[in-house]
């Protein structure tokens, strides 16, 4: 019976994880940077959200692509601020995403307070394989596949998408060959605004908003790549499915509360046995 | 001991200018000039400073951001909770008590990623806090651990059995917590000095610059780097259980990175990642600048402080502070 539960939770959870942790596995394979903003740039996406339907009443939908939409562009300002010139010093690019997450979470804060919202979501529930299912869920899967199949499409069919995945192989490289690495860099960095708003718009009116809630998808999605192995966009996918049915089976059987610890165990486990993941190069 | 490039000299006079501002620094509470307010926010500074050099010198140098510092400020914090409140020992003895058990236990647990290279060090050194938090916070052991509210251990009441009125003994406490923090803050400013600019400082900043190559000269960069995070740890477990003990009750504040990293990471920027001196004088002036933006940009200060931080990494890194300090000491010093 439990077991319906983690095969069909496992099944969804995976295939959101999918979607959002493959947006930080392009910015680590890309751009070779810890995007610590990660999750700041879910968090706002969801209170963007919020704004355009509560205050400036717009529908729904049209909320959710506006949010997803502006914070692909606070993604494409954050790297030309900060990122680009903060490349000769990697130090540096973690110190300022980290700085730029918790400066985006403080304002928010701020300016929305630390009580929980609610966003708009479909509301019912279906059941499936004998298992309740939040009709919301459907959407999220519904979108995560489109997305994750337009990413492969882009990745693998177009010009951008294959000098995409030279750069992230090597720089010089694809330098010698007349790629500019920074304007791929810049690409990358609007689609990773673009899957982190996704997720946080998708994935938020499942569970309470507050302005800290970002850093929980930074962790799992970093718990992803890492697992993965960072650079491997292959990696990241099985990993994905690995890590969603992993959570899914600890949260049924041990409660939340463990399962919330689960994404860092796995970073810490990951780094110290095998640095580089399950396909990732050597460290 | 070979010449060592970076030890650098002032002059007499400089010499003495810095006695006079350690004096002064110290009489100050007698003075009359500041009040009580302000004393609790020198006394802070004292602390934060100290938590400031204590990551420059590991992280500032060996270029490994130790993102989870303020973990090892936590884990003292709890460490003092649990020694006062669960084996009743007193708050003074418990100071030194909590320093060593910190320090202990996070070389234990840091000792397996140190081997891991740069920015994996930095995430995984960012989750510890984030899982102490957790833990502090979710059932198991928020019982013992106090959960949101925290564990209201005894503060450090000194000559309390001095019977003084209050608002003498108000003063006295002040200034007692001031005096020691100053002293500490002093202490540790020296060690971590001679230290980082000894031929070990040397050889973190060698691991620093490119580990491979320090390696290769064959330096034992994992001894190197745990003795530096020994270092730098027992001086941050000190300051972590001296702030437990006069400001109770002991809460996931501790632990968390947006009170502690942020401000000690601008502060290093600021100062200059790898300059003691640097580090310590933006230290004093950040965190004042932080309690007087108080009043003008109230909630919102943290935000200005974060965006200090954005602008000095990106466009200045190796920060100012260490510039002006060099200039001053040019100024005032004649020496060469």
């Amino acid at each position: 019976m439990l077991v319906k539960y983690i095969m069909v939770f496992g099944i969804l959870y995976s295939s959101v994880y999918m979607m959002f942790s493959l947006g930080l596995s392009l910015a680590f394979g890309v751009a070779r940077i810890a995007y610590l903003a990660y999750g700041a740039l879910y968090t706002l996406a969801a209170y963007m959200t919020y704004l355009f339907f509560n205050h400036f009443h717009l529908p729904a939908y049209v909320s959710m692509i506006l949010s997803v939409l502006s914070v692909s562009v606070v993604s494409a300002v954050i790297n030309e601020l900060i990122v680009k010139p903060a490349l000769k010093f990697p130090v540096s690019i973690l110190m300022s995403t980290f700085a730029v997450a918790y400066l985006i979470e403080d304002v928010i804060k701020n300016r929305m307070g630390l009580t929980p919202i609610t966003l708009p979501s479909l509301t019912g529930v279906r059941v499936i394989a004998g298992v309740p299912v939040n009709e919301h869920w459907f959407l999220v899967l519904a979108t995560s596949f489109v997305l994750l199949f337009l990413l492969y499409l882009f990745l693998n069919h177009t010009v951008p998408g294959k000098t995409l995945r030279a750069v992230a192989e090597s720089w010089e490289e694809s330098m010698i060959i007349g790629v500019n690495p920074l304007r791929v860099l810049r690409i990358t960095m609007i689609i990773v605004g673009f899957y982190a708003a996704s997720a946080g718009v998708l994935l938020s009116p499942l569970k309470a908003v507050t302005p800290n809630m970002g850093w929980s998808p930074l962790f799992t999605a970093l718990a992803i790549v890492i697992l993965g192995g960072m650079g491997s966009i292959r990696g990241t996918i099985i990993a994905a499915i690995i890590y969603g049915f992993v959570e899914q089976t600890l949260a049924w059987t041990m409660g939340s509360g463990i399962a919330s610890i689960a994404p860092l165990i796995v970073i810490v486990a990951t780094l110290v046995i095998r640095p580089r993941g399950l396909f990732g190069e050597e460290v | 001991m070979a010449l060592n490039p970076l030890r650098r000299r002032g002059g007499l006079r400089w010499f003495i200018t810095k006695i006079i501002i350690l004096v002064v620094l110290f009489v100050l509470p007698f003075t009359g000039l500041v009040n009580e307010y302000w004393l609790s926010v020198l006394t802070r500074v004292n602390i934060f400073l100290v938590l400031a050099i204590t990551f420059d010198f590991f992280s500032g140098t060996t270029l490994y951001l130790n993102l989870g510092h303020s973990f090892i400020v936590g884990l003292a914090a709890y460490s003092l909770a649990i020694f006062n409140i669960f084996a009743h020992i007193p708050v003074a003895l418990a100071i030194p008590l909590a320093t060593i058990t910190a320090t202990i236990i996070s070389l234990l647990l840091f000792l397996p990623s140190i081997r891991v290279k740069g920015e994996y060090f930095a995430i995984l050194s960012l989750l510890y806090p984030i899982i102490l938090i957790s833990i502090a916070t979710t059932q198991p052991f928020s019982a013992y651990l106090g959960g949101e509210a925290g564990l209201m251990s005894d503060q450090l009441l000194l000559g309390c059995a001095l019977k003084l009125s209050p608002e003498h003994s108000l003063f006295f406490l002040t200034t007692s917590y001031y005096l020691l923090s100053l002293a500490m803050a002093v202490a540790a400013f020296i060690i971590l000095y001679k230290l980082a600019y000894s031929d070990f400082g040397f050889t973190l900043r060698a691991i620093g610059e490119d580990e491979e190559l320090a390696e290769a000269t064959g330096v034992n960069t994992t001894r190197v780097k745990l003795k530096g995070f020994l270092i730098a740890s027992a001086l941050a477990s000190l300051a972590g259980s001296f702030y437990a003990a006069i400001k109770p009750p002991i809460t996931t504040d501790f632990v968390s990175p947006d009170s502690i990293l942020i401000p000690i990471l601008t502060a290093v920027i600021v100062g200059g990642l790898g300059s003691i001196v640097g580090t310590a004088i933006s230290s004093y002036i950040l965190f004042i600048i932080y309690e007087a933006l108080w009043g003008v940009f109230g909630v919102w200060r943290t935000v200005v402080y974060m965006l200090i931080l954005i602008v000095f990494v990106v466009l200045k890194p190796e920060g100012i502070m260490y510039q002006l300090y060099v200039k001053a000491r040019k100024v005032l010093g004649g020496g060469g």
